[in-house]
């Protein structure tokens, strides 16, 4: 599939919509460590927004603007990791599946739907109230559950690539499957990844918020969810204004981006939806 | 006569494969409920019920717990003997509520099937019919006007609309109850009940069709704009049937395949998709129950909401790809 990515994304506006969006909020979370250096320190509690408290401050006294900006930081990386690490084990069981055929290959797709049949946001919960992860098992966790979908696409892609002419020519020639794989098959992969990974982002993004908002996350880790838990509790003041809808409209925002990017990255894949009838 | 029987050979071949999934997936469900608490560092005891259950404990409980679990023995007695227990129906005591874990989740679970069953029939017939409307209008300001929000509405958390809601017509206008599925000691009974427990229901149910909403229009309208390119719609629209003709019994019909599965493959999530909103609107289901039970360290509770739930999910996911066998032939040969 020869797409030209970057500029399938730029000539649909929702895809650019999109990448503001995403990198704005990146923008926000590489600023971090210099526009909010000292997002721990503690002040009088509840100060309603003014010069200094940009958005007030929180029930410990911490300035709210500041933990939001490290909050994106928690966002992103938990996105740019599981989407990552989740495409990378996608890449290498769905690739192997598809070029080593046979019973290896029954066995990971039985894997890929057992994978997939569990309710995952119940297991993680269960697994995070366990465990409370911090940042990097948090990582893993989910991208545990999120690489059977990115398998399955990427093996059927492979299977359909590998029987391509200048495959079936480099085989005749005597190139490895190791060969194949790397040189010929991954890189035509390559805009499927990307798809495969703005999802995988996307959900990321969501799971760990969803997770914070539970509790079930280390309490050390500045998380927009775990900033709208705890802003929930106090609904009877007029906090929540400059509290939680600001870390609600952060999170919803930078949902909205990735799936923005998403849609435009599937009209570019699938040519039914882009004629213009 | 033979042949015949070869093919209905060859269906219960399949069927068992896919059996072998769900089993294998239960089976890890079990494994992760029985080693997670053990592998947790320190005595099994405090893992299983939590530090909080043991402050109330007296000695001789403990000893029945150890020797419930058979904690005092290896692990593959500790496996047989929670096996056993399982197969009993046996979900294990809910110190938090003092009762047994089954008799609780029981309580929750037919709120949970209320709100998300009626918000999955309304979301979908809703999606289907602006879904319809807006791929056949392509380019229309009324497809203009839902596209970008639908958009928006499915990019969004649903616990984040769900606040929004509740802050705004519960909070602010106090229009709707700010939680709970019915009012306590009410002594409602008859048309006035079923009034009470609907007001209750209201917001989290809209707040669920609008978060369900989006992805059943978005199928959709892509589904539309797919099908409204084939022949037989210009042949339709040749022989001059009229709009609504060609818009719903034939494009619309023919764009209902896609739709229908992708709305079948969702019925196993209906009893895991409003559980964040259960909790912002503290309604008495399987998610509030999770989030008590996480509050309060109830581990036995949480081990027995993931199974139940597990089993739930398994039993209907395995039910939609038995019924889809059976309905459109060609999902058992492409697996």
């Amino acid at each position: 599939m020869h797409v030209d990515l970057w500029r399938e994304i730029r000539s649909s506006s929702a895809g650019v919509f999109g990448m503001v969006i995403v990198a704005i909020i990146a923008g926000l979370a590489v600023s971090a460590p210099i526009t909010a250096p000292s997002y721990r320190d503690i002040g009088p509690v509840f100060s309603p927004p003014s010069g200094e408290h940009l958005l007030g401050t929180d029930d410990l006294g911490q300035d709210i603007a500041a933990k939001l900006i490290h909050g994106a930081r928690t966002s992103l990386m938990i996105a740019f990791g599981v989407a990552i690490l989740s495409a990378l084990i996608s890449v290498i069981v769905g690739g192997s599946a598809a070029m080593l055929g046979g019973t290896y290959d029954r066995v990971c797709m039985r894997a890929v739907d057992a994978v997939m049949s569990l309710p995952s946001v119940v297991v993680m919960i269960l697994v995070g109230a366990y465990l409370k992860p911090d940042l990097w098992l948090l990582i893993i966790l989910i991208s545990l559950f999120s690489w059977p979908g990115g398998a399955r696409i990427v093996r059927s892609q492979t299977l359909s690539l590998r029987e391509r002419l200048h495959v079936v020519a480099a085989r005749a020639f005597g190139a490895s499957r190791g060969y194949i794989l790397v040189r010929h098959i991954l890189p035509d992969l390559g805009p499927v990844l990307v798809a495969i990974m703005i999802q995988d982002a996307r959900r990321a993004v969501l799971m760990e918020a969803g997770l914070a908002f539970l509790g079930v996350s280390d309490p050390m880790v500045v998380s927009w969810g775990r900033m709208m838990k705890q802003a929930m509790a106090f609904t009877y003041l007029d906090a929540w204004k400059w509290w939680l809808i600001p870390a609600g409209v952060l999170l919803s925002v930078t949902l909205v981006g990735f799936s923005l990017i998403a849609a435009a990255l599937e009209r570019a894949m699938d040519p039914r939806l882009q004629e213009d009838v | 006569m033979s042949s015949l029987l070869k093919r209905y050979d060859f269906i219960i071949k399949i069927d068992l494969i896919w059996l072998s999934n769900y089993v294998a997936s239960f089976l890890l469900i079990l494994i992760l409920n029985f080693v997670l608490p053990r592998m947790m560092p320190g005595d099994p005891l405090h893992a299983i019920y939590g530090e909080e259950a043991l402050i109330a404990m007296t000695p001789e409980m403990e000893a029945e717990i150890i020797k419930r679990f058979a904690l005092d023995q290896p692990w593959h007695a500790q496996l047989l003997t929670y096996i056993i227990a399982l197969l009993r129906g046996d979900l294990g005591y809910s110190y938090y509520y003092r009762t047994g874990v089954s008799d609780v989740i029981l309580c929750f679970l037919p709120w949970t099937l209320l709100l998300t069953g009626l918000a999955f029939m309304i979301s979908s017939c809703i999606g289907v019919i602006l879904g319809i409307e807006s791929g056949y209008r392509r380019g229309s300001k009324f497809d203009g006007f839902m596209l970008p929000i639908m958009m928006f509405l499915g990019g969004m958390p649903d616990f984040f609309i769900g606040i929004i809601l509740l802050l705004l017509f519960g909070v602010t206008l106090g229009l709707a109850p700010l939680g709970g599925a019915m009012s306590p000691y009410a002594g409602h009974s008859g048309i006035d009940l079923v009034m009470d427990i609907a007001h209750h229901l209201m917001l989290p149910l809209i707040t669920l069709v609008l978060v369900q909403l989006a992805p059943t229009y978005l199928l959709t309208r892509n589904a539309m704009l797919t099908t409204l390119r084939a022949r037989f719609i210009m042949t339709a629209k040749a022989t001059g049937l009229s709009e609504g003709d060609i818009r719903y019994k034939h494009a619309g019909r023919n764009s209902l395949l896609p739709v229908v599965t992708a709305i079948g493959i969702r019925v196993p999530n209906m009893i895991t998709g409003a559980l964040f909103l259960e909790i912002v609107f503290s309604y008495p289901g399987v998610g509030t129950l999770l989030n008590t039970a996480l509050s309060a360290r109830d581990y036995p509770l949480i081990q027995g909401v993931l199974l139940i739930v597990t089993v739930t999910v398994l039993t209907t996911n395995f039910l939609v790809d038995m019924t889809y066998t059976r309905l459109d032939p060609r999902v058992r040969y492409a697996r």
